[in-house]
């Protein structure tokens, strides 16, 4: 037979430790000073709720679903195979709603009332020494953070030791500064900083801990410590508190004395005037006066200053000057001359580096994204297609989103048209002038846009204000006589063609760069607009200036192109928009027949902007303007062809780093020579699309003429004499040798060189023995594309092109998860499995909300039914009474009536 | 404004002129009123009695058509037409054997002034301005109804003699669009039996050369008749409401033949350069359908076929119809195919149709991988001299044969195991083995050689041609590309997916070139660089002087 539940109990608490013989007096002091006091009490506490709950067995309630066999997992058994105490969850609910919904309930319909604010005053969970900890840890953040600007207690330590109002220093210097001003105004702001914080904490605290609690927890409560006796810390900090609060009081007096005393010394002059018999003037500024004394004389002098608005503005901006005033900081030293220089390298060096990348299509280092957005806004048509579009990924529109032109004039590649509206009409706008005056302006003008841009590369970009060019502006204003110094900035071309309607030619350029000074965008604000739109302007200006003019000046021009160059540099995006105006003008309007404007525009792109690059927002439609020009133009006189040797040289031009290719130039430079030779070809070559022209143009080699170098003028004027049509025919035809010359330099890497340059050495050498190879360039072109043949014969090999790493065959083998754990969960997709989560965690959520409310509800009906039943039985009571009172009452009047009768029947 | 002689054409100037006086607008009505009035008058004179035939021949003498109809008094034709369609139900056209000599006389004479008529209302389709071209063709095609519905047995007569007149007439209108456009939507297409005989007359017509203008008017009438009728389609609608109704027209074989035979005739006659290509065009649409025995089409095509160039590819299409549908036999249609590939081939506009079809003959796996290779390798040469539209094209049109016809791979990657050989490479280089000259597509050779001309194109100037180039060097994961997305690239396109429409603002700054150059155009400031010029533009002063 099991021992009796006593005996049970007893030698439990005996096992736990709970009883344990007597201890000396001094094994506990020993306890006491190490802790272990405290450590045994919670160990105690601990010990004997679990003998408790050992010993009741009815509060357990065995798990529903009882497990059918027995399994191991990783996690090891689930907390609720072990049971469950409702009762205890359920009390512990009471408990906490006891504490708080009851408190609301009661409160309800109240106003007012008093909170304690006290950090951690209402948080259980807190030992009283973590929530004095905590308090002081947070006062001294607060003295550390001097939120008030007038807070004058920096250096003084807080919280020193005091005794009897005596610091406690080991130097024995009392340091009284327990100010009143900063005690009072420092309150104030902590009493409000406080009450924002706390409203937080209180808040999220109350349902921190709802959950879970359906289930055991066996370890500790964590709560229900006794209340324990102040540490020895704890009243210390009393003692401190209330020494300085001593302190206070008496230097408030103090100081209380003194004002008195201020004031009764001020009012001695009155009282000497008042005994002279005279009153003084009444004085204005006392109140400021009384302060003044006591302030230091720069901060009395500021106040002293006649507007007090003024005042603080001047200590505000005093005060930020101050704050960013910068560090002095050892500066670095000097460089030498031969260190700047190797800088000044190592710069271009870099610069030439992101050249290359870009080349290649890489993108450049620092702004990598950017790069991809970019190259989205740039390919990709319409994102939003819904069908998928292979050509679409490579960029190219999509054809039905691009509908053919039908209104241009060539509907295809096939038949080419040209339209008579086209043909530019030139004005007789002349604002060329004698090319002597011209040289020597030049010349003398010349030096200081140098010395301008001297400056801007040296400070990379950004021109001097004023300063610098209100000097040049000086020294042009000597050799140019009559300008005006100062010009608006003009909005649009119209208004700049305005300004300049009156000055010569040459002048220009200096009035672009008063613009550009006058305008500076650090003179003003709206300026960097301004400019912007100037630059644009300036690219319609070079192309007006060649398209307009009889004979464009290209020194004015160049001048000009090297303006827009620099302003390029801080204005890229409106020079850029500005040159692809132009390209799209010309894919518009005149895609075939490009204008003397048109081409100077597209040679200033090659200065202005790197056509090397793999993809450029300028250079690239600038390519294909040119190689639609060269693939599609149609050819009727000399002008065109000079025209299209100019577009092809550009093209060169353009290819001279990246070496890309470009069939159009290919197939132009061969037409165009077999157009020009002296004899048809007798070969007939087949890699190139022959065009015919109309006209016949070839050249008539019996003439005795010697080629020149190609003016601009021919792509606008033909000649008119038959001298010198024949010149220019042998000129071009020269220049289109030197240009497949060259051309075979830049691709001579190509493997596909021979293909490409077969067909031009045939044109070539039959042109050559035409002139019995008299005829120099068209010789050297011949040799160097001869030379570059036989080293791209012998470099040929067979293309190598696949030699990648075989690609895995597709697996189908499930696959396998080392470690699975079956609650985690194996979504591939991570935004399912995200979702899904979420979605969990909101149903259980969910639950758990609805279950507390409804046990809130059912707490609040029992609540106002106990105080019903309270109310009820308080007023049953009273009745009672009542009712008795007056049964007593009657009761006594009835003894008494009887009393009566008696009597009187008695006397009867 | 001008002083108008005809009262119709007065009213129209007052209708469409500016402001003219009320009076003498009040005046031209009244006039106009007198004609009308005094047409009406005659013609019911006509009506009433036989006296007043005479009538007929004032009206038609007011037609005014003399010398030229340029001015046609319409109410008087209408009136006219009314007359005789009257005297045609009447029976007064028709001589019957028994009727007296004077009767005779009198339909006689009534016949002559109904030939004058006709003749009248051609005259008037000719030359008129085109109103009144459409209202002689209306009157006259009402004159066509009448007479057959009115006289028995005369329809074969009529539709041989009135209607080749009108069709004639037509054909050779002045300014005669509209006429045609009506003659066609409004009989035409309507009604079976006039396109029955339209054909007829058309075949007919079209027998002799006639100029080229003719010609092209003839091919708009004819392509624009409707589609050719299914083989159980029923004739309903008829121009003539008949009882018995001719076997002929109610055969759709004899439709058809007569439709077989008109654009044979017009595949005859002397076509130009352009015309041949424009029927090219519409061949597999438009006149195929007609054909009940297609292949009489085949010596038109082959023909076609061989004049090479943009005729050819056109060609090729209606060739590549008969082979399919009626098993036409092409001897060494590759080895043709293969000659179109000549340097014009890529700047033609007919490229995506070539492309298409091109696309289709060799999409068979069983045809033998030297003949692809050289297809391959010749398109490869041409892509070498192409616009970047065309290049866009045969790159992934390569890609797709290289998927299919896995041993011309070699052409991509090619390991050279043979040692001997390996090392003369390394020493003397190679040649290309690709034999350009050779016409036979399975000589070629084109197999052993590799595709640089694609290799260099990868570093093309356009960067996306040039990215589309790269995927012949990359691992071939997709399945086919679509070669649709890539047919139908222009310049205009390309350029304008890259400029953008303006609207919108450039999202990265575009980079600028980081030196300012000394010099662009002129030799600023040479001497400072010790006289050699360099830098960017160098390339351009060397060549040009400003």
């Amino acid at each position: 037979m099991p021992p009796s539940q006593l005996k049970q109990l007893k030698a439990s608490l005996r096992d736990s430790g709970v009883i344990r013989p007597q201890q000396s007096k001094k094994q506990k002091r020993e306890n006491a000073k190490t802790g272990a006091s405290a450590q045994n009490r919670n160990q105690r506490n601990a010990a004997l709720q679990a003998i408790r709950d050992r010993f009741n067995p009815f509060e357990i309630k065995a798990p529903s679903n009882r497990s059918k066999f027995e399994s191991t997992t990783r996690d090891g058994p689930s907390t609720a195979a072990k049971g469950y105490r409702p009762g205890v969850t359920k009390s512990l609910g009471e408990e906490r709603r006891r504490a708080t919904l009851l408190k609301e309930m009661k409160d309800r319909h109240k106003t007012g009332g008093l909170v304690d604010r006290r950090f951690g005053e209402n948080d259980p969970t807190m030992t009283p020494e973590e929530r004095a900890a905590e308090r002081f840890a947070r006062e001294s953040q607060k003295k550390m953070r001097k939120e008030s600007m007038f807070n004058l207690e920096d250096e003084e330590e807080d919280f020193q030791l005091t005794h009897m109002g005596q610091s406690l220093t080991l130097d024995g210097k009392t340091l009284d500064d327990f100010d009143a001003e900063g005690l009072d105004g420092g309150e104030s702001d902590d009493e409000k900083s406080r009450k924002r914080k706390r409203v937080l904490p209180e808040d999220g605290e109350e349902e921190e801990e709802e959950e879970d609690q359906d289930f055991i927890d066996f370890g500790a409560e964590g709560e229900g410590h006794p209340e324990r006796k102040k540490s020895k810390a704890e009243v210390m900090k009393e003692v401190i508190a209330k020494s300085k609060f001593h302190k206070h009081e008496r230097q408030q007096a103090k100081e209380d004395d003194d004002d008195l005393r201020d004031e009764l010394d001020k009012e001695l002059p009155d009282l000497f005037e008042a005994l002279r018999g005279m009153k003084a003037p009444p004085k204005q500024d006392e109140p400021a006066k009384q302060d003044l004394a006591a302030m230091n004389p720069e901060r009395a002098a500021m106040m002293q200053a006649p507007e007090q608005q003024d005042t603080e503005k001047q200590y505000d901006q005093r005060l930020k000057q101050l704050t960013f005033d910068k560090r002095s900081a050892p500066t670095d030293r000097t460089k030498t001359v031969e260190e700047k220089a190797e800088e000044e390298a190592e710069r271009l060096k870099k610069l030439e580096d992101d050249r290359l990348k870009r080349m290649r299509g890489e993108n450049v280092s620092d702004d990598e994204d950017m790069a991809d957005d970019d190259k989205d806004s740039f390919f990709a048509g319409d994102e939003s297609e819904e069908e998928e579009d292979d050509a679409m990924a490579f960029g190219l529109p999509t054809s039905s989103t691009v509908p053919r032109p039908a209104d241009m004039g060539v509907e295809d590649e096939d038949d080419f048209v040209i339209d008579d509206d086209l043909v530019e009409t030139r004005s007789n706008v002349s604002l060329s002038l004698d090319g002597s005056d011209m040289e020597e302006e030049e010349l003398s003008e010349d030096d200081e846009p140098e010395v301008a841009e001297q400056e801007d590369e040296l400070i990379n970009g950004m021109t001097l204000p004023t300063s610098t060019t209100e000097t040049a502006v000086g020294i042009t204003q000597s050799a140019t006589g009559k300008l005006a110094f100062t010009y608006p900035c003009p909005a649009d071309h119209d208004s700049f063609l305005e300004i300049i309607k009156n000055v010569p030619a040459q002048d220009v350029p200096t009035i672009v760069q008063r613009i550009r000074a006058l305008h500076h965008p650090r003179l003003k604000p709206g300026n960097k607009d301004k400019l912007g739109k100037f630059a644009e302007i300036l690219v319609e200006h070079i192309a007006y200036m060649a398209d307009e003019t009889e004979e464009p000046s290209f020194a004015v021009i160049e001048n000009i192109l090297r303006h827009i160059h620099s302003l390029a540099k801080t204005h890229a995006i409106n020079v850029a928009t500005a040159f692809r105006a132009r390209l799209r003008e010309i894919s518009k309007v005149r895609p075939l027949n490009l204008i003397p404007g048109d081409l100077v525009v597209l040679s200033g792109i090659s200065t202005i902007f790197p056509t090397s690059d793999h993809f450029h927002a300028v250079s690239t439609p600038a390519h294909l303007c040119i190689a639609r020009y060269l693939g599609q133009c149609n050819v009727e006189d000399l002008t065109d062809l000079a025209s299209g040797a100019f577009a092809a040289t550009l093209i060169v031009q353009y290819q001279a780093v990246s070496k890309r290719y470009m069939p159009e130039f290919i197939n132009y430079a061969l037409n165009a020579l077999c157009n020009l030779a002296p004899t048809e070809l007798a070969a007939e070559l087949r890699a190139f699309p022959p065009r015919k022209i109309a006209e016949n143009l070839r050249l008539e080699s019996s003439k005795k003429i010697s080629s020149r170098k190609l003016q601009f003028d021919d792509v606008i004027n033909s000649p008119n004499d038959i001298k010198g049509e024949e010149e220019l025919k042998l000129s071009l035809i020269t220049t289109f040798a030197s240009l497949l010359g060259s051309s075979s330099d830049i691709w001579a890497e190509k493997s596909a060189f021979t293909e490409i340059f077969t067909p031009a050495q045939v044109v070539l050498q039959h042109i050559s023995k035409s002139f019995k190879n008299k005829v120099l360039p068209v010789k050297s072109a011949l040799d160097k594309i001869n030379a570059h043949l036989t080293q791209a014969h012998l470099t040929r090999r067979p293309l190598f092109l696949h030699d990648h790493k075989p690609l895995a065959i597709k697996s189908a083998i499930p696959k396998f998860e080392e470690n699975f754990n079956p609650d985690k969960h194996y979504d591939p997709d991570r935004e399912r499995a995200e979702t899904n989560r979420l979605k969990k965690e909101y149903k259980r959520e969910k639950k758990g909300a609805m279950r507390e409310l409804r046990k809130d509800a059912s707490f609040v009906a029992r609540e106002k039914l106990r105080e019903k039943k309270e109310r009820d039985s308080e007023y049953e009571k009273k009745y009672r009474k009542l009712i008795a009172e007056i049964q007593s009452e009657e009761g006594r009047a009835a003894n008494d009536y009887e009393k009566e009768k008696r009597l009187r029947q008695g006397k009867r | 404004m001008p002083a108008p002689v005809e009262s119709s054409k007065k009213r129209k100037s007052v209708k469409n002129g500016g402001a003219p006086s009320k009076r003498r607008a009040v005046a031209e009505e009244d006039t106009f009123a007198e004609t009308l009035s005094k047409i009406q008058e005659l013609e019911n004179q006509i009506t009433e009695s036989r006296k007043h035939y005479n009538n007929i021949a004032t009206l038609i003498s007011m037609l005014n058509i003399e010398p030229s109809a340029k001015e046609p008094e319409l109410a008087v034709a209408v009136s006219l037409c009314r007359v005789f369609s009257r005297l045609i139900a009447a029976g007064n056209l028709t001589e019957s054997n028994r009727a007296a000599e004077n009767e005779k006389i009198i339909v006689a004479w009534l016949k002559e002034r109904c030939l004058e008529y006709q003749r009248a209302l051609m005259a008037i389709m000719r030359e008129a301005d085109p109103t009144s071209q459409i209202t002689a063709l209306t009157l006259a095609m009402r004159l066509v109804k009448e007479r057959i519905t009115h006289i028995p047995g005369a329809d074969n007569n009529i539709w041989a003699t009135l209607f080749k007149d009108i069709v004639t007439a037509v054909v050779e209108a002045n300014n005669g669009q509209d006429l045609q456009t009506e003659f066609v939507s409004k009989f035409v297409k309507e009604f079976e039996d006039v396109r029955f005989f339209t054909f007829v007359q058309l075949a007919e017509y079209a027998d002799v050369r006639r100029s080229p203008e003719t010609l092209d008017t003839l091919v708009s009438i004819l392509s624009s008749c409707d589609d050719a009728p299914a083989a159980d389609h029923e004739f309903e609608s008829f121009f003539v409401p008949r009882e018995t109704k001719t076997k002929q027209l109610n055969s759709v074989n004899a439709h058809k033949k007569r439709a077989q035979e008109a654009w044979l005739a017009i595949l005859r006659n002397n076509l130009s350069q352009a015309q041949r290509k424009n029927l090219l065009r519409i061949m597999v649409h438009n006149i195929e359908p007609w054909f009940s025995r297609p292949e009489l089409l085949m010596d038109f095509l082959t023909d076609s076929y061989n004049v090479g160039g943009a005729t050819s590819l056109l060609a090729l299409s209606g060739l590549f119809y008969l082979i399919q549908e009626k098993n036409l036999d092409y001897p060494q249609f590759y080895t043709k195919l293969y000659s179109l590939l000549d340097a014009d081939l890529l700047h033609s506009k007919h490229r995506s149709r070539f492309f298409r079809l091109l696309n289709t003959f060799l999409a068979s796996t069983h045809l033998p991988a030297t003949l692809v290779a050289s297809f391959l390798k010749r398109l490869s040469r041409l892509a070498l001299n192409a616009p970047p539209s065309a290049i866009v094209v045969i790159v992934p049109f390569m890609y797709n044969i290289f998927k299919d016809h896995p041993t011309c791979t070699f052409m991509m990657h090619r390991t050279i195991r043979d040692k001997d050989v390996a090392a003369d490479v390394e020493k003397n280089g190679m040649n290309d083995p690709f034999d350009d000259n050779e016409s036979d597509p399975t000589r070629t050779n084109a197999i052993e050689s590799s595709l640089w001309e694609i290799e260099t194109l990868q570093s093309h100037y356009h960067p996306n041609v040039a990215a589309i180039a790269r995927i012949i060097s990359e691992q071939f994961t997709k399945q086919a590309y679509n070669l649709e997305d890539f047919l139908d690239h222009t310049y205009q396109g390309m350029v304008e997916s890259d400029l953008g429409t303006g609207e919108r603002v450039l999202r990265k700054t575009p980079v600028v070139e980081y030196q300012i150059p000394k010099r662009i155009f002129t030799d600023r400031l040479l001497e400072e660089d010790g006289g050699v010029d360099s830098g960017p533009a160098a390339f351009l002063r060397e060549l040009w002087d400003f």
